[in-house]
């Protein structure tokens, strides 16, 4: 079975090369503003149930901005490992 | 259908499916009925390709061969031999998605994709599935993936990785969601302004995102459980 599906392999594994960048490419946007929901959202519910003003919403927002770059930040750091490894690919290729 | 705008055909309202009644309540019932007719599709081709295995593959089997191999080739070259395991998850997440959200441009049916329970379902569904692995394999020293890779940092780090963590589901569900559902509305107002014509060239551009769509639900969700099971930073 394996063997079967590996002859295929080299036309098959291009296309998910560029299907994976440009999935980890366009997921960045979303990822930021889901963080900034997620923390807003903890923030306000926490404040309607607890009572306590807006001072949880102050501490949660900026967690959910923090989280937000992290989540841009790992991505980015994903996607630079990806270049590199197909870059590499392709100087390996090229030798 | 979405935003008030009336689809032009759709079988469920033929066979009055629209709504169910539980408890009294109608509720809505269109995403689930299509969510039975993508799996009611998966499941016939994947009886029809394995009543008829062949070593050599053709036809059916032949294009899902290229996909399930390409997908586990993919994922085993991002995860190594660890990820062999989740291949069956991923893989059947993928086809499962790729289904529904293609369901959308076939006339007569509807993206179960574009209603938000749907996507909401399946990404709460990787959540607990990655941290479940993630519980199992470290045990309580799952906590040090959440913890930042200093320990000085780590009042200020915890509440930041919840709360990605937390939003993982969020961006998973809404970007999925809002992708199928401006699809669907576009090619429904293309469809009232020109009927038929104007569609079809947009056919082709929207299988394309459609696909890249269900790909991007299967990296992310393999990215998650690559995340959990391997050492924290």
């Amino acid at each position: 079975m394996r063997r079967l599906v590996g002859g295929k392999g080299g036309k098959a594994r291009k296309d998910p090369a560029l299907m994976d960048s440009l999935g980890r490419a366009s997921t960045m946007g979303l990822h930021m503003v889901s963080g900034i929901i997620v923390g807003g959202l903890i923030g306000y519910w926490l404040d309607e149930w607890l009572d306590t003003g807006p001072w949880l919403k102050v501490v949660f927002f900026p967690i959910g901005v923090a989280a937000g770059f992290r989540n841009v930040y790992l991505d980015a750091k994903l996607l630079m490992k990806t270049q590199d490894d197909t870059d590499g690919n392709k100087s390996e290729k090229a030798d | 259908m979405a935003g008030g705008l009336v689809h032009p055909l759709l079988i469920s309202t033929e066979l009055g499916l629209d709504n169910a009644v539980i408890n009294g309540q109608s509720v809505e019932f269109k995403h689930v009925f299509y969510t039975w007719a993508a799996m009611a599709i998966l499941i016939v081709v994947g009886l029809i390709v394995k009543r008829k295995l062949k070593m050599v593959p053709s036809g059916a089997q032949n294009v899902l061969e290229l996909i399930i191999g390409g997908l586990e080739d993919f994922t085993i070259n991002n995860m190594g031999e660890a990820g062999r395991r989740y291949v069956p998850l991923l893989c059947g997440i993928f086809l499962f998605i790729l289904c529904m959200n293609l369901l959308g441009l076939v006339p007569g049916f509807d993206a179960p994709t574009a209603n938000l329970n749907t996507t909401a379902s399946m990404a709460t569904c990787i959540f607990l599935y990655y941290n479940f692995l993630g519980l199992k394999s470290w045990g309580p020293k799952y906590i040090k993936h959440f913890m930042g890779p200093m320990p000085v940092l780590v009042p200020l780090m915890l509440p930041v990785e919840l709360v990605s963590h937390l939003a993982r589901p969020v961006s998973l569900s809404l970007r999925l969601f809002g992708n199928i559902r401006g699809e669907e509305l576009v090619l429904v107002i293309f469809f009232t302004l020109v009927p038929l014509f104007a569609t079809l060239p947009i056919y082709f551009l929207f299988g394309l995102a459609k696909t890249l769509q269900a790909f991007i639900f299967f990296l992310l969700a393999m990215l998650y459980i690559k995340g959990a099971i391997e050492h924290a930073h």
